[in-house]
């Protein structure tokens, strides 16, 4: 087994090597064939590794390949554990990547950087691979950083346009603060175990357990600086700033990377890590809260967008939300349920998203679009499948994923969850809102399209559409197949722990009776009917009445306006974090920099004499004078306080 | 109170006088006379620690050669005393009160109470004759052959620097060439250049 | 009686890198005199050769045993020996972005080579200093060569003003450091490192003994931390990293630090280290002040140089953290932050020299502008530098702060860590700035990055900067190195 493993995992890699170095040389078709072959190649060994541990119940895999480095007491390993999480994870990265490089082939048919492109996605593709199939802690870290890098460069791919670069060094930063949390966390990981290997650290957690750390317990303390980390990948309030800002990047990267496999790095992490994060009630609670936070006001957001990327953006941040809270319930196998469909059904919405970009030229206004339904129909027919999903209409994948998070929250213990609750469910309602209103003002109405582009408008090339289709099936059925084995029936048993004492998923399992019977039993729910409420508020403000969309915009302006300004986190950032660093940065330059610069080199050069006797004079008027008392005052300061403070032994005196 | 004892506290008093007047002088050339009696202070209180090659060598060397040399520097460049003491008045207060918590704080732990006579036992006394400067050459060329040796290097950076920091790039010396002297013709001494000559501004200067 | 003045010439062979270095020294300051301008570059060769065979003969001393000589004043152990190669291999990749530097600026001179060994020199005794006098003696030699190489550039007033500052108040610190030795010895009676560590390792160590040896302590920290550059005593490193010639500067930046590190070592750890829990809080302070400091004031900076000053004191402020720990692990996390600290200033500076021209210094950020357009080699370069400054993986930059934040978090100091994490985070700003700069702005009008430097330059320039990748990508055996010297 262990060959087939390193094959999945490195024939991205070798695909993006040749990509990238002999690219130029080979051409444009035989870089993409190169890719997809090695994409394809990991698909089929993910289908079978999934067949072999999940359906056949295979040993778990666990060994370290190669040790990279041993010092000490710490052991870095690159090593592979493959059980049934990490070969769903794989089967969804490779599915999707391999739709992506497809579809890019169309997408991107027309520019410069073809070749770079794909050998980038292929890169991205093993980085993910190396994330989802690490066995300890550096290298889940290490694959944490190398999407992360790819991501930043997709961002940017287009680096003329200043909005994208500017959105890159965004993404850059706030993952730093992430990733910094993470890396305290595995710092402190590593300080109770001795060991970055997830076996051994889960089975040293009796050491850390009556430990405290800032009167609050260690094990809270990690799991709280990891959910940091996870916060920053998958873009929880709030650090969630960088994500919207990344869809400058082309239309594929934002399926891949900002929809289906990298955001969901953070929610991945966190069902990995369940052993520990079971133990604190504290940390759990926090994940719940702020996933419903990001949950529903970054659903909000999505329904005064105008941008067609940036309300799949936002419904993306509201999804991410909704999973994080199943995390925080415990109910870490519906949140790896729902990360699957909704990786088919948000990568199908991003590429309708690319086609319908494609079709109008570069054109993401959707107030400028419209009436779409005649002239694409495999793309409307396949937007219609995904946008059903992601509302959780009943049958469709994500209504399985989403109903069983928000039955979930109804039965954790936490603290808060009745908040959290109503929370998801009024989600729903907005969901439905803005994903139909997307999809009512885009497809149906009166077309917006300036003639002279409405006249080549056309169906997408087969290898756009062809993705389209291949998706939206998952998208629509695979919730019905799998929900009972995945939940109730162990596919993630062993994998994932939950402690005895939070129950949501023992409750949810004495509930459920069959995938066919939860459609029928949906209709007595609230959910469904928040999300029918959002359907037709969708379709009265959007097609049926649309002035009363202004008019509803008019009478509520302040809370359009805060909409509007994103809540005004952007600003935030500009002004606590940026402002303050800056101001203390200009103090600092203000006191020893221009003091220097300016005073003595530019005016006293001015009037230079000649060069010794303005450095004599430069002495003389004090300025190494100001050094040197500095240093002796700090001598004074130090002195006195090794004299005078604490157990200093002049006391004895 | 031992006469050794009056000695060590008279040329003390000289040494700790001298520094301050050295300071506080206004006067430059004077502040370098303060700083000579501040030496020969030191050297008396050497004399009374029995290092007397060490005392000897201090006023020989710093007395009658660096000083002397500083003295030369300071004459020759003229340094306005005006601004020096403008300065030194702004910062002085400042400058006391850092300076006086500091010799507070170097009282508290260097004081007699920790370095006294009842605390450290004085060393016992050399016979008369006992010779300083062999023992000093010894130590010298034995156990401190490698600092020796350093301060040997250090000395030939100091050359190094100051015939870098100096010298000027290129000496030009001024040399017959006899060779080229002797192959040299007529055209290559006299150069003819037709100059057009402006004729209008030449008369205007005449005419002005 | 045996005769007092005899003595084994065999024990000298371990001092051999020493006694050749400084004939070497002798030999070319004879030979530059008699050279004519067209053949000045010999002295280049020269340097290069006599520092090569130096590195040799250090090299084949790695492996032997502990041995002091020279009475008790000369160390040869696995720090001092290993020490001496990395120092005289970062000296020779110095040289050859020097020269090129020298050229273009027409301060070619042979007495710049022959300062620079003087300075090689100096570092050598400190590395392998057991004396306190040694130690202080190599460091004045270290000391005046520098001072002299900032002023070489006579011509230029910044220089000579950086000069003189550097000479004044590095005369303080020299100052306050002998001070403290002095405090040491006048309690411990005795210069040498063994003994002050039997003196102040004593059980018995009265109150008054610890008092005067804590005293002296914190002039010996106060030495040191100027050396490093670490605030509060960093004033001097942004005007002389500015002022000095930027060949001067990239030697100022990286081999010292190591000897300097070394310095350390032999006194407060191979010394004092008995008296750890007394200077554990002082460097506490040092390097969160450094890192702070560091970090914010370079945020603002539009000069090249400057802003790796400040980069630098924020770099130095992690490796003091690697003290703090009191673990042999942390030491070794401390030695590896300055292997790879060298590693990435030496490809830092040699970048912005590559990009020097006849007169003109790249020193302003904006001089990058498109960078990428024009020479996208040495863009790259520059972007692994800055990314591995930034502490970003695989790069050696992040293992260095990793193994330093590790250690210290399992030594128990998790705030210590977290306030150092978030300064890393402000200070990955600066250096994203620059790849910024480098990749997305418009190069000015007229500036096509002609590169003028010589072959052997670029190629050395390139394998420094890939090996920061490579040393990041297989981190363990320098590790292990780092860590096998305690």
């Amino acid at each position: 087994m262990e060959n087939i493993y390193l094959i999945l995992v490195l024939s991205p890699l070798i695909g993006a090597i040749i990509a990238g170095f002999f690219g130029p040389l080979l051409g444009r078709t035989a870089v993409h064939s190169i890719t997809i072959l090695g994409v394809l190649i990991s698909t089929v060994l993910a289908f079978y590794v999934f067949n072999h541990h999940v359906l056949e119940q295979g040993e778990v895999f666990n060994q370290n390949i190669y040790t990279w480095m041993q010092i000490g007491n710490l052991d870095v390993s690159v090593g592979f554990l493959v059980d049934n999480l990490s070969a769903i994870m794989l089967l969804v990265v490779s599915f999707v990547s391999l739709m992506v490089h497809i579809y890019t082939i169309g997408y991107m048919a027309d520019d410069a950087g073809y070749i770079k492109f794909f050998s980038y996605i292929s890169l991205f593709t093993f980085a993910m691979f190396m994330l989802v199939i690490a066995n300890n802690f550096m290298q889940l870290f290490f694959g944490w950083e190398a999407v992360g890098l790819v991501s930043y460069l997709l961002i940017g791919f287009w680096h003329h346009k200043e909005s994208a670069t500017e959105a890159s060094l965004k993404a850059f930063l706030v993952n730093r603060v992430g990733d910094f949390g993470f890396l305290l966390g595995i710092g402190l990981v590593f300080s109770f175990s001795g060991s970055l290997d997830y076996s051994a650290v889960f089975s040293s957690l009796d050491n850390a357990l009556n430990q405290q750390l800032w009167g609050l317990d260690l094990i809270t303390v990690i799991c709280l600086l990891l959910f940091i980390g996870a916060m920053g990948k998958s873009a929880q309030v709030p650090l969630h700033v960088w994500l919207p800002g990344s869809m400058e990047g082309p239309t594929p990267i934002s399926a891949l990377i900002h929809a289906a496999t990298m955001v969901t790095a953070g929610i991945f992490m966190v069902s990995r890590m369940s052993p520990m994060f079971e133990l604190s009630d504290i940390a759990l609670t926090v994940v719940m809260v702020v996933g419903a936070i990001t949950a529903l006001f970054m659903g909000l957001l999505g329904i005064v967008q105008n941008d067609i990327k940036k309300v799949v953006a936002y419904s993306t941040l509201s999804q991410l939300g909704y999973m994080t809270v199943a995390l925080g319930v415990s109910a870490y196998s519906v949140a790896i349920f729902h990360l699957l469909t909704h990786a088919f059904f948000k990568a199908l919405l991003f590429l309708c998203a690319g086609s319908v970009i494609v079709a109008l030229h570069h054109q993401q206004d959707i107030q400028k679009m419209g009436g779409l339904r005649k002239k694409m129909p495999i793309t409307y027919w396949s937007a219609l499948v995904g946008t059903l999903a992601l509302i959780g209409f009943p049958g469709f994948s994500g209504f399985y994923s989403k109903d069983m998070i928000i039955e979930a929250v109804n039965f954790s213990q936490l603290p808060y969850a009745n908040w959290v609750h109503y929370a998801v469910v009024a989600g729903v309602f907005i969901t439905a809102f803005y994903s139909l209103r997307m999809f009512f003002i885009v497809f149906h109405g009166k077309s917006r399209i300036p003639p002279d582009s409405a006249k080549h408008l056309h169906e997408s090339p087969l290898s756009i559409t062809f993705p389209l289709v291949v998706l939206a099936i998952p998208s629509a059925i695979v919730g019905y197949f799998i929900i009972e084995p995945i939940l109730f029936n162990g596919w993630l048993e062993g994998a994932i722990t939950v402690a005895p004492n939070h129950t949501s998923m023992t409750e949810l399992s004495h509930r459920f009776q069959s995938a066919s019977a939860m459609i029928f039993h949906a209709v007595q729910t609230p959910p469904f009917w928040m999300m029918i409420g959002g359907i037709i508020a969708a379709w009265v403000f959007s097609l049926y009445k649309t002035q009363w969309a202004d008019w509803m915009v008019q009478k509520f302006r302040p809370i359009y306006y805060i909409l509007e300004s994103l809540y005004g986190f952007d600003r935030l950032n500009e002004i606590v974090f940026v402002g303050t660093v800056k101001k203390l940065g200009n103090l600092l330059w203000r006191v020893s920099d221009v003091g220097l610069i300016d005073k003595i080199l530019v005016n006293s050069s001015a009037n230079l004499i000649g060069v010794i006797g303005s450095v004599v004079r430069k002495i003389q008027t004090g300025y190494v004078y100001h050094y040197a008392f500095f240093m002796i005052f700090s001598l004074l300061i130090i002195l006195t306080w090794t004299l005078f403070a604490g157990d200093s032994p002049l006391l004895e005196f | 109170m031992e006469f050794e004892q009056i000695l060590f506290y008279i040329f003390s008093f000289w040494f700790v006088a001298s520094s301050l007047a050295m300071i506080f002088s206004r006067n430059a050339a004077k502040a370098v006379l303060f700083l000579i009696l501040a030496f020969f202070s030191a050297a008396s209180i050497w004399i009374l620690l029995e290092a007397e090659f060490l005392a000897i060598i201090l006023i020989l060397v710093y007395v009658g050669a660096v000083m002397v040399l500083f003295l030369f520097v300071i004459k020759m460049l003229n340094i306005d005393k005006s601004t020096l003491r403008a300065k030194f008045a702004g910062y002085l207060p400042l400058g006391l009160v850092v300076a006086a918590v500091i010799v507070a704080e170097m009282i508290l732990v260097l004081g007699s109470h920790q370095f006294g006579l009842e605390v450290v036992a004085a060393p016992a006394r050399h016979s008369a004759d006992y010779s300083n400067i062999t023992v000093l050459a010894t130590q010298l060329y034995t156990t401190y052959v490698y600092p020796f040796e350093l301060a040997a290097v250090l000395l030939l950076i100091a050359i190094i620097a100051a015939i870098t920091l100096v010298h000027q790039s290129q000496i030009k010396r001024k040399q017959q060439s006899i060779s080229e002297q002797v192959k040299v013709r007529a055209k290559d001494r006299l150069r003819l250049i037709s100059i057009t000559s402006p004729n209008k501004k030449t008369k205007e200067v005449d005419g002005g | 009686m045996t005769n007092p003045y005899s003595f084994d010439i065999a024990s000298l062979s371990v001092a051999i890198p020493e006694i050749f270095l400084l004939s070497a020294i002798v030999v070319i300051l004879l030979i530059d005199l008699f050279l004519t301008q067209p053949f000045k570059q010999v002295t280049y060769y020269l340097t290069q050769l006599s520092l090569l065979i130096t590195a040799i003969l250090a090299f084949n001393l790695i492996g032997q045993p502990d041995t002091i000589i020279f009475s008790d004043s000369f160390i040869l152990d696995k720090l001092a020996a290993v020490f001496k190669v990395l120092m005289l291999g970062a000296a020779m990749v110095a040289m050859v972005y020097t020269r090129h530097y020298l050229i273009q600026h027409s301060l070619f001179r042979g007495e710049y080579f022959i300062l620079v060994l003087l300075a090689m020199l100096g570092m050598m005794v400190m590395v392998s200093g057991y004396s306190l006098l040694t130690l202080y003696l190599g460091l004045e030699i270290l000391s005046l060569s520098l001072y002299t190489l900032i002023a070489i550039a006579r011509k230029r007033s910044n220089a000579i003003e950086a000069a003189l500052k550097y000479f004044v108040l590095g005369a303080i610190a020299s100052g306050l450091l002998l001070y403290g030795m002095s405090m040491v010895y006048g309690i411990s009676g005795s210069l040498n490192i063994g003994e002050i560590a039997q003196f102040s390792s004593a059980t018995n160590l009265g109150g008054r003994e610890a008092l005067i040896i804590n005293f002296g302590l914190v002039f010996l920290v106060i030495g040191i931390a100027f050396k490093l550059g670490a605030v509060p005593f960093h004033m001097w490193v942004p005007d002389v990293y500015q002022g000095a010639p930027t060949a001067t500067t990239m030697f100022i930046a990286t081999v010292p630090k190591i000897a300097v590190v070394a310095m350390l070592v032999r006194i407060l750890i191979d010394g004092l280290g008995a008296m750890q829990l007394d200077w554990q809080g002082l460097f506490v302070a040092l390097s969160l002040l450094s890192i702070a400091i560091g970090s914010l004031a370079a945020l603002m900076q539009t000069n090249i140089k400057r802003l790796l000053a400040y980069s630098t004191i924020s770099h130095i402020g992690f490796i003091m953290l690697g003290f703090v720990t009191g673990v042999i692990a942390g030491y070794g996390a401390a030695v590896f932050y300055v292997l790879a600290y060298v590693i990435m200033s030496l490809a830092a500076f040699g970048v912005i020299i590559l990009l020097n021209k006849k007169g003109f210094e790249a020193e302003q950020i904006s001089d990058y502008k498109g960078l990428n357009k024009h020479a996208p080699w040495f863009a790259l370069m520059l972007l692994i530098v800055m990314l591995s400054m930034a502490g970003v993986p695989p790069f050696i930059g992040f293992y260095a702060k990793f193994f330093i934040l590790q250690q210290i978090l399992s030594a128990g100091f998790v705030s210590i860590a977290i306030i150092a994490v978030i300064f890393a985070v402000i200070s990955a700003y600066y250096y994203l700035k620059i790849i910024k700069t480098m990749y997305f702005d418009v190069p000015e009008e007229g500036n096509t990055f002609s590169i003028s430097a010589p072959m052997d330059m670029q190629i050395i320039l390139s394998i420094n900067a890939v090996l920061i990748l490579v040393v990041g990508l297989l981190p363990n055996q320098w590790l292990k190195l780092a860590l096998s010297l305690f």
